[in-house]
């Protein structure tokens, strides 16, 4: 689903735009996305996430010069509380990242679920098994990230 | 499982495309656990490719179009589509992702590899061939027409796909790594191929053996549902014989299983599988047997809290 929303676009990787997406993860989706997809679905997300304990960091290779920038969102008890900007000595659970056209595609509306099926964000370190245990809490995360608008380069 | 006549083994095992259309899906599938118990080798599987290969292009789809414009009704269409989609995108899956394992192993294996990549390719192929050609899906190239037809994949498919995806990426870093190529082997030949691919194929080739329809589909996918039995076996074989070669490995094989029971119950959309003649009650029992009787004839053991898992699975429709 593309983005349909009032909020002017802010410096993409900027501090107030991780607020936004930490903002937008930790509220997850409206009724009316709710609505799309089974009950059994959100249900299942929902149970994940309220015990989740674990920090993602979403970077991107080639944003900058001077090497990857990450996005830091950090959960506890199932609550999103904190969001920063790291550079690539991130210290995250799970640290995965992809391109900027990835994250172009990814905020232009490309399905998360996809990316992630086609191996277009890599998980650069973090254990494969315990990731997938929350996959698709993540996938609607990212989702919610991808509707933040943004100012892109 | 029903214990196979020498007639019916010899016509599944032996039979040339245009014979495979006379072959009961339910033979197929008795076929890929014949053996399970006695598992063949990796020359032997070779061998049986070379023997059982089939042209893709061979396959004539005149009477399958007349079928999905004339016969079936819009409710079989959709969810023949929304069940078949999940095949489609999963045979994809499963050839970009093969190669990894290919480098590890013995060459025996490593030949045998080969051939599974080669079928796994064919049956995307298939796929895309039935999407443009009788579904009428828009779309050029492969990677069109998959674009066409990822709308009907459900989102729950980025749950085994992705781990499979994401578990080949761990597997790169060193192909020879056993715990990795146990964990990648359980989401790939147990689950992705062992039970929902055959799970998939039993309920619509049921639907057009049981309607009369769709006769280049069912060719092509009961000749996909054989290639499917070397799959199984082989990758039967790898895990037992990792099993056996090194105990701890048991333990990577039910990590794997704990996250994909734990990521199956999440259905995200409603398929009518009622009008293919399945209820999701009979889908799930289907899974679950598919799933026990691998486990069982291959001697894998599963400690109390994966076998409650395994009672609670729920229905989920792809393939590779």
């Amino acid at each position: 689903m593309s983005p349909v929303t009032t909020e002017t676009a802010v410096e993409f990787f900027g501090p107030e735009w991780a607020e936004r997406a930490r903002a937008a993860v930790d509220a997850g989706p409206d009724e009316e996305l709710r609505a799309t997809k089974l009950p059994t679905y959100w249900g299942w997300i929902d149970n994940v996430r309220a015990t989740y304990d674990a920090s993602w960091a979403l970077g991107v290779t080639d944003l900058r010069d001077d090497g990857p920038v990450y996005l830091k969102l950090s959960w506890r008890d199932g609550t999103c509380h904190a969001a920063e900007i790291a550079g690539g000595d991130v210290d995250a659970d799970y640290v995965l990242s992809g391109t900027l056209a990835v994250w172009r595609d990814l905020l232009g509306g490309d399905d998360p679920g996809r990316i992630v099926m086609y191996r277009r964000l890599r998980l650069q370190s973090g254990d494969v098994l315990r990731f997938f245990q929350g996959i698709y809490f993540f996938v609607e995360s990212l989702a919610a990230v991808a509707r933040v608008p943004a100012a892109l380069p | 499982m029903t214990q196979m006549s020498d007639e019916v083994l010899n016509a599944v095992e032996n039979s040339e495309l245009k014979q495979i259309r006379d072959i009961d899906i339910d033979d197929v599938l008795d076929y890929v656990h014949r053996d399970l118990k006695r598992l063949p080798d990796y020359d032997q599987l070779y061998r049986r490719y070379l023997r059982q290969r089939w042209d893709v292009y061979e396959l004539d789809f005149a009477q399958d179009v007349r079928d999905w414009n004339e016969g079936m009704s819009q409710e079989e269409r959709d969810a023949f589509v929304a069940i078949s989609a999940g095949f489609h995108h999963g045979e994809r899956q499963v050839e970009v992702e093969l190669p990894v394992f290919m480098l590890g192993g013995s060459e025996e294996s490593k030949i045998y590899m080969s051939s599974q990549i080669e079928d796994e390719a064919r049956h995307t192929v298939f796929f895309d061939r039935f999407y443009r050609e009788v579904v009428k899906m828009p779309g050029s190239t492969v990677q069109e027409v998959l674009d066409s037809s990822f709308e009907h994949v459900s989102e729950t498919f980025v749950g085994p796909f992705g781990l499979l995806a994401y578990q080949a990426d761990d597997l790169r870093r060193d192909p020879e790594d056993l715990a990795a190529r146990v964990r990648y082997g359980t989401t790939y030949f147990l689950w992705i191929e062992g039970v929902l691919a055959l799970s998939v194929m039993k309920i619509t080739l049921s639907y057009c053996r049981n309607r009369g329809f769709l006769p280049g589909y069912y060719t092509g996918f009961t000749a996909t549902c054989r290639d499917e039995a070397r799959h199984v076996q082989g990758g039967m074989r790898f895990l037992r014989d990792a099993v056996q070669d090194d105990p701890a490995m048991l333990t990577e094989i039910h990590d794997t299983l704990r996250t994909i029971l734990s990521i199956n119950g999440a259905t995200s959309r409603r398929i009518a599988l009622e009008s293919l003649g399945w209820s999701p009650e009979e889908v799930r029992r289907l899974m679950i047997r598919q799933l026990r009787m691998k486990l069982v004839d291959v001697g894998i053991g599963l400690p109390p809290d994966i076998q409650a898992m395994v009672d609670r699975i729920e229905p989920e429709l792809a393939g590779g």
